[in-house]
């Protein structure tokens, strides 16, 4: 009988009940696409901060550094890095993801007299470990190719290199011929730089296998990022391992004042839905005085009558939160494109949240049907 | 034998207005008691009292050996539930409800319901074929019918009626109050307000009220 009561109280009121549901949605799509936001704006903004490039670097002790004509690569070379212990270290700690490393070697060579820095690199790995980076030409897919290059866009201009020409390069009395795969914009100083594979550098400075330094980039959150430098800090002690600050700094402020500015949001759009509901129970709380009265003449306790108009409520906000949940996926994906050029990704965890969130407010919004409860019988059925 | 309805001494004030002014008297099982009197003479508060709808400033008014001033919220509710059969001059049927979930209404306040049952009693007031029909689909007396069979359902103590007839044309108030009649010969116990004196002369006793005041008891012919 509850549920045939529950029915008709609904079908019969379904006039006033349709503006309080279109409220219930309004506020569920809203509040479930923040957070659907919410939820994956961590993935969102460790991804648009991948692009800017690696957050982690590892060097010597004494620092990454450039090595310069006549200079030997290091005074002590059991502080320099190889490129077995990278490959050693990188299988060792695989969590969270490293989307891309490369180590560096930089050495300060000539081409046809003008000084130039190379560096001895992973060209494989250029690419993604540094997204915003453009190419005139092609990427270099293999590590082990000796015979191609990449030159910055100003170095390419200083030196007239163009793709597929071919330059010469000189480092103490030694000599390399590399050709130009493609031309990098980088918008930094590596477009004064030549990139070329790390046998090959090594082959211009014949001091294998050291490295200057190693970089990469790990996803995650700036928290998950200091971990992990702090575990490759103790598995590499000769070594120094630093996050890049600004990068991950800005990050985890962008992450919490973006949370922040969500939940105000949620909890603004729950109270005016809550006071949407209110309204619309407000005027049905006074229409029902009547069948109240009777309800209670013929001995229907208050908690009895209460259940039916709360399950009325709730059947609301649970299905003002259901329909307003599939219409927060599209919100979701439409704000993903629009603000983070990604669509976002619909979490199921948002569902039973929302319905949760819609059935609360329907039921704080309900508070007026507690005047209800003191409906006087005999003076209802009176008709005063 | 005790009987089923005891008052004595009831009071029932509205502020300084005085609704009953030490009313008493006593209904016995099975009797049927019309209420009667001019309009502010207290018929309904008395009613409303004996319902467990309103409770008496002092005195007492004792149904089936529960005295209804001394009961709470809660007790008045499980007594109106139990002991207490209405039928309003207004009928007061839930509008959205069909004739037999109006009865089940009642059953639902009480227990549990039962649809048979609840069929059973509209067709004993001869709305068998209006079951699923919405009360603005109703005659008047058939709502008053329908009123008639919610207040039965539960198989009430006390049946109080205050002016069942009050709305209706001549032919349902015939229907009505046969109704009633076969009640009476069935062993339910009545009070019924009504101003009309040949309703009144179908009771077994009638009770005139005045001013609040008992103004003459007296059997009908």
């Amino acid at each position: 009988m509850f549920g045939r009561l529950l029915w008709k109280m609904l079908r019969s009121n379904r006039g006033r009940l349709a503006v309080a549901l279109v409220a219930v949605i309004s506020g569920a799509t809203v509040i479930s696409a923040l957070l659907d936001l919410q939820f994956d704006i961590e993935r969102k903004l460790t991804q648009e901060f991948r692009a800017l490039g690696p957050n982690i670097v590892v060097s010597a002790k004494s620092g990454g550094q450039v090595v310069t004509p006549g200079a030997t690569v290091a005074s002590n070379s059991a502080d320099l890095l190889t490129e077995s212990v990278i490959e050693h270290t990188l299988e060792a700690h695989r969590t969270p993801e490293v989307v891309a490393s490369a180590p560096f070697l930089f050495v300060v060579a000539r081409v046809a007299g003008t000084p130039v820095v190379a560096a001895g690199t992973w060209l494989d790995q250029l690419a993604k470990l540094n997204p915003t980076w453009r190419i005139q030409g092609d990427w270099i897919a293999s590590r082990d190719d000796a015979d191609q290059c990449l030159v910055g866009r100003k170095a390419a201009q200083q030196l007239g290199a163009v793709r597929d020409a071919r330059i010469g390069l000189d480092y103490l009395g030694r000599h390399a011929q590399l050709r130009v795969a493609g031309v990098i914009d980088s918008g930094g100083e590596e477009d004064n730089q030549i990139f070329m594979n790390l046998p090959a550098a090594w082959n211009l400075t014949g001091e294998q296998p050291y490295i200057s330094l190693w970089q990469l980039s790990v996803s995650g959150t700036s928290a998950s990022i200091g971990d992990y430098a702090a575990q490759l800090g103790a598995a590499l002690p000769g070594y120094d391992v630093r996050p890049i600050r600004a990068v991950t700094q800005a990050e985890g402020s962008l992450l919490d004042r973006t949370r922040l500015l969500i939940a105000s949001m949620v909890v603004l759009i729950l109270v005016l839905t809550a006071l949407c509901v209110l309204a619309t129970m407000m005027a049905l709380a006074m229409e029902r005085r009547k069948n109240v009265g009777l309800m209670k003449a013929l001995g229907g306790s208050i908690a009895r009558i209460m259940s039916l108009f709360l399950a009325e409520v709730g059947v609301l906000g649970a299905v003002g939160g259901l329909i307003g949940c599939a219409a927060g996926v599209a919100l979701a994906r439409w704000m993903g494109e629009r603000v983070f050029n990604a669509s976002i990704a619909p979490r199921w965890e948002v569902f039973p949240l929302t319905i949760v969130l819609m059935i609360v407010v329907a039921l704080a919004g309900a508070l007026p049907l507690r005047l209800l409860g003191k409906v006087k019988p005999a003076v209802i059925l009176r008709g005063e | 034998m005790a009987p089923l309805v005891q008052i004595d001494n009831l009071r029932k004030e509205f502020g300084n207005v005085r609704a009953l002014d030490g009313v008493s008297f006593n209904v016995d099982s099975g009797e049927w008691i019309a209420i009667m009197g001019p309009s502010g003479s207290g018929k309904t508060t008395l009613i409303n009292i004996l319902g467990g709808l309103d409770t008496p400033t002092s005195g007492c008014a004792i149904v089936d050996g529960t005295d209804v001033a001394r009961l709470d919220e809660g007790g008045l509710t499980r007594f109106r539930a139990e002991k207490i059969g209405f039928i309003f001059q207004q009928f007061h049927l839930v509008p959205y409800l069909t004739a037999l979930e109006n009865v089940m209404l009642a059953q639902y306040f009480h227990s549990t319901t039962d649809e048979r049952e609840a069929r059973t009693e509209l067709e004993r007031v001869g709305l068998g074929d209006r079951l699923d029909h919405l009360p603005g689909e109703l005659s008047g007396g058939e709502q008053q019918r329908v009123a008639v069979a919610r207040a039965l359902i539960n198989h009430p103590k006390l049946l109080l009626a205050d002016e069942p007839t009050g709305n209706l044309d001549e032919a349902n108030e015939k229907l009505v109050l046969q109704l009633m009649s076969e009640l009476h010969n069935e062993g339910h116990t009545i009070l019924m307000v009504t101003h009309a004196p040949e309703i009144g002369a179908l009771a077994d006793r009638r009770i005139d009220l005045a001013h609040g005041r008992l103004a003459q008891v007296k059997a009908s012919v």
